[in-house]
């Protein structure tokens, strides 16, 4: 909603038609001869070669598979393999005029994409570039390995050896493959040569390329990003909306100096079935893949659909794409066309197809036709295409056999280190920022209206014994940000979006006057787009940069839910610690607007392994986790509540300090002391525990030990055990629905490491099983002050004289278990 | 319809009893007022009758079984009846889900006001806190009264029996040990009284520190007046040695309250300002100790009056129970059985406990220097060392002599 602009109802509502381009299709008809003036002889070979290596590599994958072992060598692994048997013609022509600067992601089936692209760098880099990147990798370990398969004083030779043992150890799951094995055949990837990773969901990529698209947008990075993915994401619809989201106005209109469309090609490998659906004819409407950049872009993405058995003419569409997204005009598109003679995996039984639908495209195989149209050029004859077979295949016996000898390609050994996936879920690291360059901003920080605003509110609810008004009180909100302010004239990297968060400020004014101080580059609206603006941070993050991104409400993870619980949590371990996620996640958690806007959704984060969890309740603990969240290098999703945006910081003393500081995830905060009765809690719930406290000490003389779990993930309990070993009584109080809550899991925990210190089970109060039902029954649903102490009175300790009014009994308790509710 | 009949309160404070014997059996038919079965109380026996007619249909608890005052114990009505709703079991009415859900909006569900808990005694549950306190304190938390959320014992229960030790009156029976043939002896399960005696003294002498003082008095000054008494009308003649021996105390005891007094616990003792005397008294099913309350503000006659009743009570098994707490100290006489001296066991949480015991004849040197005889009665005093120092504790016993060697003195104040 910029106001620079204009939405002119005359032109909006002017009469006109939608016009359309043509999109090529197979438009490619050049002969071997004719492209010999492009193209040495040797280049036309190697291309030769490269399918050949590419298609050794998975026979030998299948054969492992399928019969134990390859080439004599038994062998085999109990993981996937997805195999492109068919498409290597395809991975070799789009790889051929890339090079470590352009990235590529791919899906579950991309071991030839990986192959292609590495092999294309190995023919771009010099000995020394080669050397430095082996030597540099995982500190050698990997060339070390590969050394022992024979000395070899061709470095290029070396290197493609590297990579495919790198490849096949990580598909082992090997200590000496590329990450440690921990990704494995279908999340392998090769940084170095600008290889990204591969992606088990299904158009999981579309989203993290882009995102790695915008990194190097925003940067001024050289190169363009390859989203590959099959012809079957493209009913995904994470798929369109990271489309969308490359294809938006605002790259044109109103990103200044940094206008321009966004270097990304979208290629899908189309070889006609998602799995086992036939899109074409049967699942999809499109009837040529094509024509979808023209539903996303006037541009039409610029998409073309081309002959991907025909390395040359995927080389020639490349070529023109390349050179459209470097003159700024991306996103393009490929629709490459293509086929799988092996099945999905090797469990597939075909049932989807006829022998005679293979036999006829087995009939134009590539390493046939190909090799064919060299031979009868005179490129090269017979012989030389048997040497590079033999050659091949020598080498990929050598590779299988070194891959599967222990010795040499050992197994991560968790019972010697018990701890190595441990080591890998966090990178715990503190990074002030991620480029030296100077952060791009419209004017120097303390200019900033808002900030200045900012600076001269009171930082505590009472002043001389009085209290500060609304107004000119120092919020929660004003916490968040502060910081925010601060590390955007830090990290130049730093970059904030999602919904409304530019002109709006932010849909609960957290970036109220940003805009005046960042450029669109740093701080734009996203589409309502909440996979797209999740798996975009999450490519923007593992690219190098730190995203700050905001989803409004809470219960719009849902929306998000493969790019928060798959990819944003999961790649820091999966690339065994190369890949950081610098990724912080706002949601908020809403009030008075339902049961769709209402939802506290800790407990579904906290289950994620890979997630850092926070849920600040004050300001003061807001800023100072916001610090440490900005300066971090792990995911975190920062939960907010609508309710408390205005408070200002009753419990710490002097209120929240001007000057910087951070609060270590995994810290509690405890805010009022007691001996009688421990009260956790969670989110704005603090505030409502914080007055049962009260009532608790007026009313029955209990004193009552008040801590806010800001941090959820990570967790230290010590001060929870100290508390609890004191006063032997805890309630766990948030407003999540109570079944399956984050509580149920700390108070089980202190369950068992306070036992002996318990004089009764730990009580969980939390909101009923419902939907949250409107805002004026917020009193039956979420917990109350009344609710707490209720909860003390029949569970914990009865208190003479107190009659409970929102009791459950036990009888009761089962009674909603078994209904469900 | 079947009715239940239920476990009747014995008393105010009486929160359980134990079934006895059951005198009906399932089937039988029964006519209000007929003995369904005794019961007893941690300190009274007791029998139930019936306020139902019918069939016997169900018997809920045992014999042996302890079962919450007001609680239902059998079911009686017409044969074939159905009695499940009478069952005082909580989950059968969880089970049935149509009817509780109608009936079971949270509001009418939330418990009212719980103080004590009135689950089953010797079952219950001690939170693992109170545990390890009851531990460190070496205090047995099965003596706890459970104020806790279903009927657990937890941290305030044992702080409180702590505190007040005269809770202590549950206990498991003393398991037999040795592995002889089963012909050689009889297993007797304690009755409740016995195992009350029994967790009473065995506390008593596990938490004190008792020691006995045994003095003896010329009692020919009391000997005479009981002959006198004797010979007087009505209730008068039936004064015993015994009652002039308990008046005697009730009046001395005024200048002594370290001995007329509760122990609360390492740091406390509560001094009474009126003498609320235990009374020993021995009836078939073991010790019991009912309490002239305010003795010392009672006439000679009123006390051998109250104590013929009280001991009556007890022997007839129908005593209430909130007649046999409340004592500020003890007497327990032995003399007409001849002991000449003894360590009575002090009834917590007393301070003192006075055992009487027979007099004999003994010499002395009078002032004229003759050798007399005169009969000597004795007197075992024992304290708790905690509470009472020697001197003074000999200090009362000396007193307590000088008023029986001078009766009808003490009789005039």
């Amino acid at each position: 909603m910029p106001k620079s602009l204009f939405v002119d109802p005359a032109e909006t509502l002017a009469p006109g038609k939608i016009t359309f381009n043509d999109i090529p299709v197979n438009a490619y008809n050049k002969t071997i001869n004719e492209e010999r003036s492009r193209y040495s002889d040797d280049d036309l070979v190697r291309i030769y070669r490269d399918i050949a290596v590419l298609r050794e590599f998975e026979s030998m994958l299948s054969s492992i598979k399928t019969q134990g072992g390859y080439n004599g060598i038994e062998t085999t692994y109990p993981g996937p393999a997805h195999l492109s048997v068919g498409q290597e013609a395809a991975a070799v022509g789009q790889a051929y005029l890339l090079d470590q600067n352009d990235f590529s992601f791919g899906s579950h089936r991309s071991h030839s994409e990986i192959l292609a692209k590495a092999l294309s760098c190995i023919q771009k880099l010099s000995e020394q570039e080669l050397m430095t990147i082996m030597e540099g990798f995982l500190g050698g370990s990997a060339l070390r390995a590969t050394e022992k398969l024979g000395k070899v004083d061709d470095v290029k030779e070396l290197a493609i050896r590297f990579i495919l043992y790198g490849t096949l150890s990580e598909i082992f799951a090997r200590e000496t493959g590329f990450h440690k094995g921990m990704g494995g055949s279908m999340h392998a990837f090769f940084l170095p040569f600008g290889i990204y990773p591969n992606n088990a969901i299904v158009g999981g990529s579309a989203a993290i390329s882009t995102g790695a698209a915008l990194f190097k947008k925003i940067n001024g990075k050289q190169g363009i990003v390859v989203c590959n993915s099959g012809d079957g994401s493209m009913a995904r619809g994470p798929v369109w909306e990271a489309m969308n989201f490359a294809a938006m106005d605002q790259f044109h209109t109103l990103w200044e100096s940094h206008n321009g469309g966004m270097p990304i090609l979208y290629n899908v490998f189309n070889n006609s079935y998602g799995m086992g659906d036939q899109t074409r004819g049967e699942t999809m409407g499109y009837d040529m893949l094509a024509r979808i950049g023209s539903g996303v872009s006037p541009t039409q993405f610029h998409a073309e659909r081309i002959n991907g058995f025909n390395p040359l003419a995927v080389i020639d569409a490349m070529e023109r794409k390349l050179e459209i997204l470097r003159a700024g005009e991306g996103p393009v598109m490929l629709d490459t066309l293509t086929y799988r003679y092996s099945g999905h995996s090797v469990s597939d039984q075909n049932a989807y197809r006829t022998k005679e639908e293979m036999e006829a495209w087995q009939a134009i195989d590539p390493i046939i036709t190909y090799r064919q149209g060299l031979v009868d050029a005179g490129v090269a004859g017979d012989t030389k295409f048997e040497e590079i077979l033999a050659e091949t295949k020598e080498r990929m016996t050598l590779i299988c056999k070194a891959a599967s000898d222990v010795e040499i390609s050992p197994y991560v050994d968790f019972k010697k280190d018990s701890a190595v996936v441990e080591r890998m879920m966090f990178s715990n690291e503190k990074v002030e920022k991620f480029d030296d360059r100077e952060p791009e901003v419209n004017m120097p920080l303390n200019e900033v209206p808002a900030y200045k605003k900012l600076k001269e509110k009171e930082r505590a609810p009472i002043v001389d014994g009085k209290p500060v008004s609304k107004m000119k009180l120092f919020n929660l909100r004003d916490a968040m940000s502060e910081v925010i302010y601060d590390r955007f004239y830090e990290d130049p990297t730093l970059i904030a979006y999602g919904e409304d968060v530019r002109d709006w400020g932010g849909a609960f004014a957290v970036y109220r006057g940003m805009m005046d101080a960042f450029p669109h580059c740093r701080l734009f609206n996203a589409p309502i787009a909440e996979a797209a603006i999740v798996g975009t941070a999450v490519g923007y993050a593992l690219s190098g940069g730190r995203a700050l991104i905001e989803l409004m409400y809470a219960d719009f993870i849902g929306c998000a839910g493969d790019e928060i619980f798959n990819q944003m949590s999961k790649w820091q371990a999966m690339s065994a610690g190369i890949l950081k996620m610098p990724v912080v996640l706002r949601v908020s958690v809403g009030s008075k607007y339902g049961a769709q806007h209402s939802q506290d959704w800790t407990a579904l984060c906290a289950h994620i392994p890979g997630l850092k969890v926070c849920f600040p309740a004050t300001p003061w603990e807001a800023k100072g986790l916001m610090e440490s969240a900005l300066k971090g290098t792990d995911p975190v999703v920062f939960f907010e509540s609508q309710r408390i945006y205005d408070v200002g910081e009753q419990f710490h003393e002097g209120g929240v300090p001007s000057e910087r500081y951070e609060i270590e995830f995994g810290d509690v905060n405890k805010v009022r002391d007691g001996k009688d009765v421990t009260i956790l809690t969670i989110g704005a719930a603090l505030y409502r525990a914080v007055e049962a406290a009260k009532q608790l000490s007026e009313k029955y003389g209990m004193e009552a030990d008040v801590i806010n779990l800001h941090s959820l993930v990570p967790l230290d309990y010590t001060k929870i055990i100290e508390s609890v070993k004191k006063t032997g009584r805890v309630v766990l109080v948030s407003d999540a629905c109570t079944r399956g809550s984050f509580m149920n899991d700390v108070a089980k925990n202190i369950t068992e490491l306070c036992f002996d210190d318990l004089d009764a089970p730990p009580v969980v109060v939390g909101a009923r099983n419902w939907i949250t039902p409107p805002f004026e029954f917020d009193e039956y649903f979420f917990p109350q002050p009344g609710w707490i102490i209720d909860a003390i009175h029949e569970k914990l300790v009865p208190l003479p004289g107190h009659v409970a009014e929102n009791g459950c009994t036990e009888a009761e308790a089962l009674r909603r278990a078994k209904k469900g509710v | 319809m079947a009715n239940a009949v239920i476990m009747p309160k014995a008393g105010i404070t009486v929160e359980s009893c134990i079934i006895g014997t059951w005198e009906k059996k399932v089937g039988d038919s029964v006519k209000i007022g007929d003995i369904l079965f005794s019961y007893e109380t941690d300190k009274a026996s007791f029998e139930c009758e019936s306020t139902e007619e019918g069939t016997l249909l169900e018997i809920f608890f045992g014999e042996g079984e302890e079962v919450p005052c007001l609680v239902n114990v059998c079911a009686i009505g017409s044969a074939g009846e159905d009695v499940s709703a009478l069952r005082p079991d909580g989950a059968a009415a969880v089970e049935e889900a149509p009817k509780a859900e109608e009936a079971a909006p949270e509001k009418t569900e939330a418990p009212k006001v719980v103080i004590e808990s009135t689950a089953t005694g010797d079952k219950s549950a001690v939170s693992p806190r109170a545990r390890k306190l009851a531990e460190r304190a070496g205090v047995d938390a099965s003596l706890a009264t459970p104020t806790g959320p279903n009927g657990r014992i937890i941290e305030r229960d044992i702080r409180e029996l702590m505190e007040n030790p005269v809770a202590a009156v549950k206990s498991e029976a003393v398991a037999a040990a040795p592995a002889v043939t089963e012909e050689e002896y009889t297993d007797v399960k304690f009755s409740g009284i016995r195992r009350a005696i029994s967790k009473s003294m065995h506390t008593s002498l596990s938490t004190m520190a008792q020691l006995t003082h045994n003095t003896s008095f010329d009692a020919t000054q009391i000997l005479a007046y009981r002959k006198l008494l004797k010979n007087a009308e009505g209730d008068l003649s039936g004064i015993t040695l015994g009652d002039i021996v308990l008046y005697a105390v009730s009046r001395t005891l005024l200048n002594h309250p370290d001995l007329n007094a509760h122990m609360l616990d390492d740091n406390n003792i509560r001094l009474f300002k009126h003498v609320n005397l235990g009374v020993a008294v021995d009836t078939p099913r073991g010790l019991m100790v009912p309490t002239i309350f305010r003795a010392d503000e009672k006439s000679l006659l009123e006390i051998s009056l109250e104590v013929k009743q009280l001991a009556k009570e007890c022997r007839e098994g129908n005593i209430s129970p909130d007649k046999l707490t409340g004592g500020t100290f003890t007497v327990s006489n032995l003399g007409n059985m001849g002991v000449e001296s003894f360590t009575p066991v002090i009834n917590p949480p007393q301070t003192g406990i006075l055992g009487v015991c027979g007099s004999v004849d003994r010499v002395r040197k009078g002032a004229d220097g003759s050798i007399q005889i005169y009969p000597a009665m004795g007197l075992s005093l024992t304290y708790d060392h905690r509470a009472v120092d020697g001197t003074p504790a000999a200090r009362f016993q000396k007193e307590l002599g000088y008023n029986l060697e001078n009766f009808t003195t003490l009789l005039a104040k």
